[in-house]
């Protein structure tokens, strides 16, 4: 990963997943933690990106996808996220994001990373918890990264 | 038996490859936030790390690596000998 090419906002949008992981009591920084908090940078508001109604988004896709084989993590007593620290780092798919973020600043030309890229990163994902809560949210993420 | 919410049959697999997968997903993440809450009460217990090893299926090494110091910053007493 070649931190040495993120700019300052994209190295703040990996610490504000880091500190979103945390504070969902997340064993490790995932896509969607980069997405909450690139939903909460000023710059995406005009694109309409909305970190509350996202980490609504999120929270429903989970309980759609328990629901559908029968568990209500709910009436499971599942502890409430947050009750243990954590020093999370980054996951699968948030690394997966992150490399994407790369190649489309490589696509562009650009040698140096912003936020913008890295959203662009976590938008491409086609499968996994990201689309599927931006599918809740009503969200077109092809239409939103033109828009990038 | 007690209700605790899940059903008695069998669960049935979504048809759906991408449902079917998330639910997979959302599963094997409640059973780690479900494994963080049952070793805590086990240490909070009492229980040895060989004895929580043991119960999970997994080596002392593992199971130490993955909550010790966790439980030791949430500030849980762990039994002499065994941090």
């Amino acid at each position: 990963m070649p931190f040495e090419r993120f700019t300052k906002d994209a190295r703040a949008t990996v610490l504000a997943a880091r500190h979103e992981a945390r504070a969902a009591g997340a064993a490790t920084i995932e896509a969607e933690h980069l997405l909450l908090a690139l939903a909460a940078r000023p710059e995406f508001a005009s694109l309409g990106l909305d970190r509350e109604a996202l980490a609504d988004a999120l929270a429903r896709e989970e309980e759609q996808s328990l629901e559908a084989v029968g568990v209500s993590a709910a009436e499971l007593g599942a502890p409430p996220a947050g009750r243990t620290p954590r020093d999370p780092q980054l996951s699968t798919s948030a690394k997966l994001a992150l490399h994407r973020a790369v190649a489309a600043a490589s696509k562009r030309g650009e040698r140096h990373l912003h936020a913008g890229h890295v959203l662009l990163g976590v938008l491409a994902a086609q499968h996994g918890r990201v689309p599927r809560a931006l599918g809740i949210a009503g969200i077109d993420a092809g239409e939103l990264r033109a828009r990038i | 038996m007690v209700d605790n919410g899940m059903s008695l049959a069998p669960p049935t697999l979504p048809e759906d490859p991408a449902d079917a997968l998330a639910a997979v997903g959302a599963l094997r993440r409640l059973a780690d936030q479900l494994e963080d809450a049952a070793v805590e009460r086990a240490l909070r217990d009492g229980w040895a790390w060989t004895d929580v090893a043991e119960a999970l299926g997994v080596t002392r090494q593992a199971v130490h690596k993955k909550h010790a110091r966790r439980l030791r910053n949430a500030g849980v007493r762990l039994r002499r000998g065994e941090r």
